[in-house]
């Protein structure tokens, strides 16, 4: 409701001309400016400085003065009309009774008037302090019921000290009742000082001594303002009110500093309490704050955007989520605690039994993705033999959840890979996902195995480990070449790039960018066979254009029968794209070069079962 | 809190001018001139004592339960008497703390406390005065009153009752002084009520007393008299000639106050800082 359409009755106009003559002060002295001490706002008419504008959005006729329907006979009310849902002159009724000058309001307890309207109904806002700029001292009540009699209304006002220079004197928004409008009438609106309303037992938090584990650098809102004042009838009677009633205080500023606003600022380790104050009275409830000094962001994705689906990211574009907590009940115990710390947003699930996060609206298609990502951090203790495991969900053909054509699969990690105080980057290829059958309707990611306590979760992504550009085209004449595998070259004929070794690794030619390209998923080992022995003594080199994003480890080994096997270690990953390399055929010593039966690619010692991908495989002299 | 030190201290309070009988109930003059009475202080409890403890066995009996025919006391009051701590007990800070609560307990939905004199301090005529902060909302029934001793025989309202101090909690600008007797008890009871204009009893601690003698009782708030009931105003038999015993109580419903609303803040507490006795000499 921030933009206001400004309207001014020619009534109310011509109210201001007839107090033009009573402003003026005297300017010689330099003493702070005196606002008036009136707090009469309206009673049978615009008072003095008074003016009114609706809400953008509203119907800006709504609100009329009323010369019929009055409190006790006065001899005009104000009148708002709130149209009909879908009306086209607005969508409800509002709009601010603002001072073109300002009120010292500090002398008074509670805004009054008395309210009616054509039928029982449920007004959206009835309050002051909206003075169409900062909005810095708003008490309001929200959904106050009305009905068909007169009926007197009381806002109190929290810490009245504090408004020597308010603009905003009332405002008011309402929407229609089941569809349909309506008419309010208010009248005699001032701010009075009554006594019998006792002093408000102010609270932030909601009362509650709220905590919250942070970093150097979390801002953390106090929230849960609450006042609540017991009316002259003895009932309590809880008012909204804008956090610049109360003065924060930080326990300990070198762990947290706290603004006018809430906002607690996390710099250095150690424990910090939040509390407030109102008018010098205590509020209820307070937020203590844990630091655990600075913060390790997780490891920054280094894959380019064209690769990644991004669930949660700060590093791409994330794709439309339903929810990163489902708060499924009953037996989910998770909260969530997000946080965002120099840029960095992070999910903190708190309380941590198991979540789900929905990506349903609409579904995923990972088909020409490869992987799952995710980067988790255990900030408690982890024992030993807990477990995280990463459910994925397709929702099948329907799209939706249930039916008969949902397939999931759960992939287990635990400790010791598991452990404490360390950011865990989890890959997950779909070709490990036996349960999962298709991944063309992805719409959930599940979470289980926590202990009630916290886990950190960052870059959960989809992501495809191809290459996105073609390998480099060669330019050694081919004269010069004896090729295995390229587009350039004529390669010898009828080799086996896949040879039944037992190797889990599965292996495809795919297109990238129209360039033909051997493609290693899951890979432990893989070999290639030649139809016929290679004699390679006239060359000099083996070339090798390889790709891998994940692969930790890579060895290129030669063979010529016996067998006799040399291998080079190639660098992984290949943190620039395409790694061209030229081995030197001295590297494999001991190969009988006049008799070469067989390359084999493997990951050595490491287990991860990465991607590789190979291209201009050629023999140079 | 103020100094404690006043056993035997003789009180000098000026008293009525026939004149103030007829002052509007709502107004408060600038000034009253009444006549000099002397008090002797006969009995008291400043209800010192260390926090979370019962009030002075010595002085103070309890009743519990709902009335001797479980209806309420007679009032259709909704709560259940206890003498729990959880109740009625010293606050450490010098005042005695009654505690109302939304609870289930022996049947009702509140508990409460209410606390008397009987067979321990019953006196004919005299000063009564309390120093009360009182508790407040709808339903919410604080009273500082007195019944006749010889209820047991003379049932109310034969032995007679004279509340000092009343209150509906949805009208905590108001305090109500009353008496009972044959021939005019409950609806018909004589009563008077008094008001802030500006403020509520509930905001601050109030001096709630009667000044009792020989054909009158004077109501006062903070020594201000704003009731003389006399042989002549009572529409029955003058029943207060004879010795009657202090109550403390908060009640919760009933038919002088109505329900307590879903609004009514719980817990409600009445803090009383002494109850005081005294003769004229």
């Amino acid at each position: 409701m921030k933009k206001i359409r400004i309207y001014t009755s020619s009534l109310l106009a011509a109210a201001i001309l007839l107090i033009a003559g009573c402003t003026k002060r005297d300017v010689s002295s330099l003493q702070a400016p005196e606002f008036p001490k009136n707090g009469d706002v309206f009673l049978d008419d615009f008072t003095g400085d008074l003016a009114y504008a609706a809400f953008g959005g509203s119907d800006v006729r709504a609100f009329q003065v009323e010369t019929k329907e009055t409190y006790n006979g006065s001899r005009q009310s104000m009148r708002f009309e709130i149209p009909d849902a879908n009306s086209p002159q607005g969508a409800y009724a509002g709009g601010v009774f603002f001072s073109r000058t300002g009120r010292n309001l500090s002398e008074f307890t509670a805004l009054t008037f008395y309210i009616k309207a054509s039928q029982a109904a449920t007004v959206g806002v009835l309050g002051f302090g909206n003075d169409l700029g900062a909005n810095t001292y708003v008490v309001n009540l929200s959904n106050y019921q009305v009905n068909t009699n007169w009926k007197k209304v009381i806002i109190p006002i929290p810490d009245p000290s504090k408004l020597k220079a308010e603009r905003g004197l009332f405002y008011f928004s309402a929407g229609p009742e089941n569809n349909r409008g309506y008419t309010v009438w208010i009248d005699e609106v001032k701010f009075e000082n009554i006594g019998t309303i006792l002093a408000g037992q102010h609270s932030i938090m909601n009362g509650i001594n709220a905590t919250a584990n942070t970093y150097v650098g979390v801002n953390t809102q106090v929230t849960g303002i609450v006042s609540s004042f017991n009316m002259p009838n003895g009932v309590n009677q809880v008012v909204g009110l804008s956090t610049s009633f109360f003065e924060f205080k930080s326990s300990n500023p070198s762990v947290a500093t706290v603004n006018a606003n809430g906002v607690v600022s996390s710099i250095g380790a150690g424990t910090a309490i939040i509390t407030a104050t109102v008018g010098g009275k205590n509020a209820t409830g307070q937020l203590s704050i844990t630091c655990s000094g600075a913060y390790t962001n997780a490891p920054t994705p280094t894959r380019p955007a064209s690769n990644v689906i991004s669930i949660f990211s700060d590093a791409y574009p994330n794709i439309p989520v339903n929810y990163y907590n489902g708060y499924w009940q009953p037996w989910q115990t998770t909260t969530s605690n997000d946080f965002k710390v120099q840029n960095d947003n992070v999910l903190n699930y708190t309380n941590f039994n198991f979540v789900g996060i929905e990506f349903s609206s609409p579904t995923v298609n990972a088909s020409s993705m490869s992987h799952l990502h995710l980067d988790a951090f255990f900030p408690n203790a982890v024992l030993p033999g807990r477990q995280l495991r990463v459910i994925v969900v397709d929702f099948g053909a329907d799209g939706a959840f249930g039916g008969t054509d949902d397939t999931r699969h759960s992939t287990t990690f635990t400790t010791p890979f598991l452990v404490s105080q360390s950011w865990r980057s989890i890959d997950i290829s779909f070709a490990s996902m036996t349960g999962l059958s298709r991944r063309a309707n992805l719409g959930q990611i599940i979470l289980e195995g926590g202990d009630g306590t916290s886990l950190f979760v960052d870059n959960v992504y989809f992501y495809n480990n191809d290459p996105s550009i073609a390998a480099p085209v060669p330019t050694r004449s081919a004269a010069n070449v004896l090729s295995v595998f390229s587009d350039t070259y004529t390669n010898v004929p009828n080799t086996d790039f896949n040879p039944a070794w037992g190797q889990s690794t599965t292996v495809s030619q795919i297109a990238i960018a129209g360039n033909n390209t051997l493609r290693y998923r899951n890979l432990n080992y893989q070999g290639t066979q030649f139809a016929s022995a290679l004699n390679v003594s006239t060359y000099s080199n083996l070339h090798i254009d390889f790709f891998s994003l994940d692969a930790t480890q890579l060895r290129f080994f030669l063979i010529s029968p016996g067998p006799t096997e040399r291998s080079v270690a190639l660098t992984v990953p290949t943190t620039t794209g395409w790694n061209s390399v030229d081995i030197p055929l001295s590297s494999f010593s001991g190969v009988a070069l006049n008799n070469v039966i067989q390359f084999k690619v493997d990951i050595n010692t490491a287990t991860n079962g990465p991607s590789v991908f190979f291209d201009n495989i050629y023999f140079w002299r | 809190m103020i100094a404690k030190k006043i056993k035997n201290k003789v009180l000098q309070l000026g008293a009525i001018a026939t004149a103030v009988l007829t002052l509007s109930s709502c107004e408060k003059k600038a000034e009253q001139e009444l006549p000099k009475r002397n008090w002797q202080l006969t009995w008291s409890d400043e209800f010192t004592g260390t926090a979370g403890t019962s009030p002075d066995a010595t002085k103070w009996v309890y009743d519990v339960g709902r009335g001797p025919n479980n209806d309420g006391w007679g009032n259709a009051e909704l709560q259940s008497y206890t003498n729990r701590t959880s109740n009625v007990a010293l606050d450490g800070s010098g005042n005695l703390v009654i505690t109302a609560m939304r609870e289930s307990f022996a049947g009702a939905g509140f508990t409460s406390a209410r606390i008397k004199t009987k067979a321990k301090l019953e006196q004919t005529y005299g000063r009564f005065e309390a120093r009360i902060k009182t508790p407040t909302g709808p339903g919410i029934w604080p009273a500082f009153w007195m019944l006749g001793a010889n209820i047991d025989n003379t049932p109310w309202p034969q032995c007679g009752e004279i509340d000092i101090m009343e209150q509906r909690g949805q009208e905590p600008h108001l305090v109500h002084g009353t008496v009972h007797g044959p021939g005019y008890s409950g609806g018909a009871a004589i009563t008077k009520q008094y008001a802030l204009m500006n403020g509520r009893f509930d905001a601050n601690f109030h001096v709630y007393a009667v000044e009792w003698g020989e054909g009158y009782i004077d109501f006062f708030v903070d020594n201000f008299l704003y009731q003389r009931i006399t042989p002549e105003n009572v529409t029955g038999k003058w029943v207060f000639n004879t010795p009657f015993f202090l109550l403390l109580n908060i009640a919760v419903g009933g038919n002088y106050v109505g329900f307590p609303t879903i609004g009514t803040p719980f817990p409600q507490t009445m803090s009383i800082d002494y109850v005081r006795v005294y003769k004229q000499i």
